[in-house]
């Protein structure tokens, strides 16, 4: 059985008494009107009653207060306008907070990226054929983790916009879109992995070199071993322990003979 | 001769990478291979088969595609998704072009050798012209769902067959639109889950399209009605590639078993007009997988992953049957990848990527003729340098003295610096190299270890001083006038005098070092040199051509020497000149002037200049004689040629002092050893 939170009636009695003893008597009167609300509602509808029946406590026989009209209207839409506000309030916050991660994010990315100077140097080398770089402005190049991108680069990658090799004094280098770079290397791994699969996947017919070349002995009429009979990297580490313990020995052999 | 002691090496761990495309040029009747690490070599097939020039490979390089184009322009397509051209004439690559269609599968040269098609990871079939200095991106056929891994241009240039997974599908090149789309059986007569990869396409004049794919079948289509006519299963595993003869009577195929096989056109009956296609002739040259055949006019090229280049000539083809109609196998390098320092006894392997640095063993032990004499000391594993970045190594050269090393790729010039002392051994290396001495072709130290001679691939030459630990550019000569015909090799004189240069078609160049200035030319010869030395005392540039010719010509004097010509006007002995594979390598011995060194792979000779000449009909191959034959039979056989055949196969073998000679030797099953697993074959009674 739930128990229903006791919700004041019009009597003009104490809240106190009223929660404590009137349970029984709102209980029927809950039992009318206040399971179709459920109970938060009843809850708050409980309490502006219980305030008024608090505000109303010298005035014991007054009858309730009477409201107008116009007053609950003046008061239901100041309700309604300091709602607006709240909302109004938090948008503009999470605007501005909004705005201002933006902003970080930008300035992060920016400090990301190669200084101007060589990216204008690319702009106009892929205009110009010519390109011709002092050591100056390589030196220039501050050797930031950016920078890895460059010497990355190094090995003749190709670039998206242009290949652009400089052979200075100092360094030469070649520009590399990195997300291009992923892409096509991952392409590449997954184009070797088929034909990897395709060749030597499972379902093809594939043998070690050893049994292939042994195939010949076993049939000649002297059957002879197979081609690779020992493994020699079978217990390396045994065999060096051996060693070193087979020197160690006849060092104390030779020592305690004398 | 005299008695020597050798040091019998193995601990070279060469392995080559396997071939994966190979392209014939029809014109020139040149050979373009490309290998699995990106390296590509041009081989000369008139030239006796010789390597004449070859470009590095590059890590991210994974060519799947190689083309002749008209006017001997070569390009190739790999799974980086850039087609490349290649310079033949400056030894680098020209310049890469982007598809922007994922990793490249395919390539075709359309008839006409004006348009390049190439097929892509994403379905998609690109063309492009070609225009005199790059290639133009013109359109894209229509997409097709999975990727391209074959195509094949009609001879009149109409029509395009492409093979992708489980289908075939034909296009009008005028439209670019898929005419017909042919489904491949996944499995000749069955049902299988494995998709039916078609590795290969090609197509006929009259309409006909022949496939060949990855269930072991070899089908024949009609392109106009978009049918099979007829399959035939010739293998339990792949069937990896086909080449067509241009006369359209013959095509060859090869299999991931290392079978190759040959199908002709033939008439049904002995009169009949009526033709069919008949699998005529089976060959077993490989033990790995077959990824590409070409069909020259005379012969049957094929390459695989077992790293052997066999060509084999049909007989029905060729007109004079004498040696040239022998099988070729071409499997150990024509240059050399070995250098040696005689004072240190130590010797400089090169590998793709890293070098190694060996100290020879030793032996305190003495035996008779014949003996193998125990090592009182191993060889000693110095040094494993790694070259940085992802390109690999073109050439390197250790000092005679044993203090420098130097390496080049395409990008960079390495240098280094040794110091030794005691058993431990330092490295420093030279910073700031130039960057004129990048992509140098061949690097070599002098006598004294005090100039270091670089020919770059613009034809330069120059000439560096080392000093202490620093090093001062001297002079570059500058590149004279000829095409390149082959890569340059250099020779330098041991007084530091004279520097020899070869590889354009103009002659062997003699350079005066102290002067600074050409000083004379060896005339022209019409087949690549394949090496160079000269002697130390008489200053006799010895050179060995690659169809087994010896010249020995006279630097101070200008003209070839007496010996020389006497060789000439008798003629080498007919074995001589049926050797297999070129000579790499010359020396001399420093208290017999007139004996000369040299080696190929599967022998090594000592010319004496004192002693007779063989003609026809002696033995050119003396077995050792005994001690006790009599005198007189071992003057009658004497002659110049004294070779022996104990060491094979030689990757380099020289002199270190006057008692002492090295060999390095790689066994054939120590290669095949390292090679990918080889599909199974089931015998009987195993």
């Amino acid at each position: 059985m739930v128990q229903l939170r006791p919700r004041a009636s019009r009597a003009p009695a104490s809240a106190e008494a009223m929660v404590d003893e009137g349970q029984p008597a709102s209980e029927e009167e809950e039992a009318e009107h206040g399971l179709l609300l459920g109970q938060p509602s009843s809850g708050a509808a409980a309490e502006p009653l219980e305030e008024d029946e608090e505000g109303d406590d010298e005035f014991d026989d007054e009858a309730p207060e009477e409201l107008t009209f116009a007053s609950a209207q003046a008061e239901a839409r100041e309700e309604e306008r300091r709602v607006r506000e709240t909302v109004r309030r938090d948008k503009t916050l999470l605007k501005e907070k909004r705005k201002r991660r933006e902003e970080l994010f930008i300035e992060q990315k920016k400090r990301k990226l190669l200084p101007d100077t060589i990216l204008e140097k690319l702009t106009t080398a892929s205009q110009t054929l010519n390109v011709k770089k002092s050591p100056g402005k390589v030196k220039e190049v501050n050797l930031q983790k950016k920078n890895e991108d460059c010497e990355k680069g190094n090995d003749s990658k190709k670039v998206k916009v242009q290949k652009v090799q400089s052979v200075s004094q100092n360094k030469s280098y070649l520009a590399v879109r990195l997300k291009d770079q992923d892409l096509r290397d991952s392409r590449q791994q997954a184009a070797q992995a088929f034909i990897h699969n395709s060749l030597y996947g499972p379902g093809t017919n594939r043998t070690t070199v050893n049994k292939f070349l042994s195939l010949a002995n076993k049939r000649s009429p002297v059957k002879k071993a197979a081609v690779q009979f020992l493994n020699n990297a079978w217990g390396i580490q045994k065999k060096q322990n051996a060693k070193r313990f087979k020197r160690r020995w006849m060092v104390r052999k030779m020592k305690t003979k004398k | 001769m005299g008695e020597f002691k050798v040091h019998r090496v193995r601990f070279f761990n060469y392995v080559p990478s396997g071939i994966r495309c190979v392209a014939y040029n029809n014109q020139s009747n040149r050979l373009a291979v490309s290998r699995t690490d990106g390296t590509v070599e041009v081989y000369n097939l008139s030239a006796n088969y010789f390597q004449e020039k070859f470009f590095p490979g590059h890590e991210s390089r994974a060519t799947e595609a190689l083309c002749w184009a008209e006017g001997q322009r070569l390009f190739s397509a790999g799974l980086n998704g850039e087609i490349m051209e290649y310079d033949l004439q400056a030894l680098n690559i020209k310049y890469a072009v982007d598809v922007f269609g994922g990793p490249i599968w395919s390539m075709a040269v359309s008839p006409s050798g004006s348009q390049l098609l190439v097929g892509c990871e994403d379905g998609s079939v690109k063309l492009f012209q070609i225009t005199p200095d790059k290639i133009q991106f013109e359109r894209n056929f229509d997409r097709q769902k999975s990727r391209i891994l074959s195509l094949s241009w009609h001879p009149s240039g109409t029509h395009i067959a492409a093979g992708s997974i489980d289908y075939i599908s034909v296009f009008d090149v005028k439209s670019g639109s898929a005419i017909h789309k042919m489904i491949v059986d996944r499995q000749h007569m069955g049902v299988s889950k494995r998709k039916c990869i078609v590795w290969g396409v090609a197509f006929l004049s009259d309409g006909t399209v022949i496939s060949v794919d990855s269930a072991g079948k070899v089908q024949f289509w009609d392109s106009a009605t978009g049918t099979l006519v007829k399959s035939h299963l010739i293998a339990n595993a792949d069937v990896q590639s086909i080449a067509v003869a241009e006369q359209e009577d013959s095509f060859v195929v090869g299999t991931a078993e290392g079978t190759v096989f040959h199908f002709q056109l033939v008439p049904v009956t002995s009169n009949s007009s009526e033709k069919q296609w008949v699998r005529t002739k089976p060959f077993q040259h490989h033990t790995h997988d077959v990824r590409t055949v070409a069909h020259s006019p005379t012969a049957l090229i094929s390459g695989g992953t077992d790293t052997h280049l066999v060509i084999r000539p049909l007989m029905e083809k060729v007109e004079v049957k004498n040696y040239d109609a022998a099988l070729r196998k071409i499997t150990f390098p024509h240059r050399r990848l070995i250098s040696c320092s005689k004072k240190r006894q130590l010797l400089l392997f090169q590998f793709a990527h890293h070098l190694e640095l060996w100290r020879l063993g030793s032996t305190v032990a003495t035996g008779k003729n014949g003996d193998t004499l125990p090592l009182s000391k191993n060889a000693d594993h110095l040094l494993h340098l790694k070259t940085k970045g992802p390109e690999n190594i073109i050439c390197s050269c250790i000092s005679p003295c044993g203090s420098w090393i130097a390496y080049s790729t395409v990008s960079r010039f390495f240098l280094y610096r040794l110091n030794y002392e005691h058993d431990n051994i330092s490295l420093k290396r030279v910073s700031k190299m130039p960057p004129f001495l990048r992509c140098a072709l061949q690097i070599l130290f002098s006598e004294d270890s005090t100039k270091l001679f670089v020919a770059s691939n613009q034809g330069a030459l120059h000439i560096v001083q080392l000093s202490g630990g620093s090093f001062k550019h001297l002079h570059a000569f500058q590149p004279q006038s000829g095409t390149v015909e082959a890569m340059c090799l250099l020779a330098v004189s041991s007084d530091g005098n004279w520097l020899a240069a070869s590889g354009t078609s103009a002659g062997v160049h003699v350079y005066n070092v102290k002067q600074l200035k050409l000083h004379c030319t060896v005339p022209a010869y019409n087949f690549p040199v394949t090496a160079m030395a000269i002697a130390p005392n008489t200053n006799n540039l010895v050179i060995a051509h690659s169809d087994q010719q010896v010249f020995e010509y006279s630097i101070p004097d200008k003209q070839y020497t007496d010996w020389s010509r006497t060789v000439q006007k008798q003629g080498f002995h007919h074995l001589w000149l049926q050797r297999d594979t070129p000579i790499t390598h010359i020396s001399f011995h420093p208290k017999r002037p007139m004996h000369i060194l040299l080696h190929d792979a599967y022998m090594f000779c000592i010319i004496d200049k004192s002693l007779p000449l063989p003609n026809d009909k002696t033995l050119l191959y003396n077995p050792f004689p005994p001690t006790n034959e009599s005198d007189v039979v071992r003057r009658r056989t004497a002659h110049a040629f004294k070779i022996s055949k104990i060491y094979k196969p030689l990757l380099f073998m020289d002199l270190l002092d006057e008692r002492t000679l090295v060999a390095v030797e790689r066994p054939l099953d120590d290669i095949i050893a390292q090679l990918p697993p080889p599909i199974k074959k089931k015998k009987f009674g195993t």
